[in-house]
């Protein structure tokens, strides 16, 4: 037997060990570039961009189970939604009219005051999430709209239970979001009970949220609920953060630190809501020019 | 490029066209280098066992890796199709899926790939246990770099799962190698001359 194919018997190309450290080397370029860009890193941005469809294909099977489960369950979970929600009307029936009493309250207090503080509404969008990236390194989330559905870093996510996380990268079909856990996520909060605002970080020990920099003998206690403060902007305040459950005081240091356990959880549900609240210097320009144009026309017709 | 036992002038003129009249000796033994898997099969492999790698059975942290090990195979068996660019690019596009450091698990899969050819001529005249005992120190110390560069990058340790996954993949290369050499018929070239 005659083999057609010719036998290469030496390699061409550059040997081995060029092509080796050629392409290590532009690994490192690369690992070391990545955390530089700003907003978003052009390569990756690309990749994921052309990565999107084979993921939305090999996720297609499990989507379709979830469809047609959803789909068969319908009745039976409408069901029970409405009877649950038939007794959170008739419980929040009573605490509703509480509120409408101490918002007027409220009100006339801050009247009294001189504060004004208008409730920021913000719009929202609810996102799937499209998998669990396995990574040891952090915790993340990536989810099925990106920048097109007017995603963008920066942006809180929350569910039923108060803040999750925060995204962190945005591609056009897919955004990657920090879970509170994470270590690079911080969020001004605020002792519940007292007023006492903190920063809580991610932290060391997993799947819990960690308070840091305040002195040893700071009024906080186990039990205590931390909330957003609303300090920084990005957050809105009043959002649930989680339930301090260990305070360590160190006298040699002079300042403590807390972990607190988050009140959200990423883990049990596919839906989440992303909070649109305006971040970059674009938004905040756009927000800012209306009122100087006001203030010019105030002037101008001032100068009348 | 013309075979060494036709050179004979005198013995060419006796032959009719091209074809000799006894068949071209073949050594007798397993001949690693002239082997050549199908095209079709060898990128069918690594296409599939990358989509499976889309799939989130990944998330489990120990879960071994692979499509590693399809690459590891290729460039062991097939070193022309797939070398240090294809464990990069996949390596590359691995990353992007894991959110991770961009170019970690590509730098681990070219490192890899490279020990792996460095160790080609040696590694292809055992059988398919001596290989994974061959294969388990340079999964370890792949994966070990990953996890060292990764620590160095997010300052983070992520604890000792990696090792875990290494020993598992390293376990998984035998069935893995049977599984991909079953359909070429090739499974005599590794389990012939051990002593």
């Amino acid at each position: 037997m005659q083999r057609t194919a010719t036998l290469r018997l030496f390699r061409h190309g550059p040997a081995a060990e060029v092509k080796l450290t050629l392409l290590m080397l532009l690994a490192v370029v690369l690992m070391f570039t990545d955390g530089t860009y700003k907003s978003s890193n052009p390569v990756r941005e690309l990749m994921s961009m052309t990565l999107y469809p084979f993921q939305r294909l090999v996720m297609f099977p499990r989507d379709l189970i979830a469809m047609s489960h959803d789909w068969f369950d319908a009745a039976a979970m409408i069901k029970s939604e409405t009877e649950a929600l038939q007794r959170q009307r008739i419980e929040l029936a009573q605490v509703t009219t509480n509120a409408a009493l101490l918002g007027a309250e409220n009100a006339q207090l801050r009247r009294l005051l001189g504060v004004f503080e208008k409730a920021a509404e913000h719009p929202a969008i609810v996102v799937q999430v499209l998998y669990e990236p396995a990574n040891s390194f952090s915790r993340r989330l990536v989810f099925n709209k990106g920048s097109r559905a007017g995603i963008a870093i920066g942006m809180p996510i929350l569910d039923e239970g108060g803040v999750v996380g925060q995204i962190t990268r945005v591609s056009p079909m897919t955004s990657e979001a920090a879970m509170l856990t994470d270590e690079v996520v911080s969020i001004p909060v605020q002792v519940l009970r007292n007023g006492l605002r903190l920063i809580a970080f991610g932290s060391t020990t997993p799947g819990k949220v960690e308070v840091r920099y305040f002195s040893s003998d700071a009024d906080i206690r186990e039990g205590d609920l931390l909330v957003t403060s609303g300090v920084g902007g990005v957050f809105p305040p009043g959002l649930s953060v989680g339930r301090v459950d260990q305070v360590q005081r160190s006298s040699a240091s002079g300042f403590a630190r807390a972990e607190a356990l988050p009140s959200s959880h990423p883990e049990r549900y596919r839906q989440f809501l992303v909070l649109q609240v305006p971040l970059d210097s674009g938004v905040a320009a756009g927000a800012l020019k209306p009122s100087t144009s006001t203030e010019a026309a105030r002037a101008t017709s001032r100068s009348k | 490029m013309q075979p060494l036992g036709r050179s004979d002038p005198s013995r060419s003129s006796r032959s009719t066209g091209n074809v000799p009249p006894v068949p071209l000796p073949r050594p007798v033994g397993p001949n690693s280098i002239d082997h050549s898997a199908s095209l079709v099969f060898v990128w069918t492999t690594v296409l599939a066992v990358w989509l499976l790698s889309l799939l989130p059975w990944r998330a489990w942290p120990i879960s071994p890796d692979l499509l590693l090990l399809v690459i590891v195979f290729w460039s062991l068996h097939d070193s022309r199709r797939v070398g240090l660019f294809t464990a990069f690019a996949f390596g590359l596009v691995m990353d992007v899926h894991d959110v991770g450091p961009l170019g970690l698990q590509a730098l681990t899969y070219t490192v890899m790939v490279f020990g792996v050819q460095t160790w080609q001529r040696r590694l292809l005249r055992f059988e398919l246990l001596s290989q994974a005992l061959h294969l388990l120190p340079l999964f370890v110390l792949v994966k070990a770099l990953g996890a060292l560069l990764g620590a160095f990058l997010v300052s983070a340790w992520p604890g000792w799962s990696w090792l875990v996954a290494a020993l598992i993949t390293a376990a998984l290369w035998p069935a893995i190698a049977w599984l991909l050499l079953l359909p070429q018929h090739r499974l005599q070239d590794t389990d012939a001359n051990v002593g």
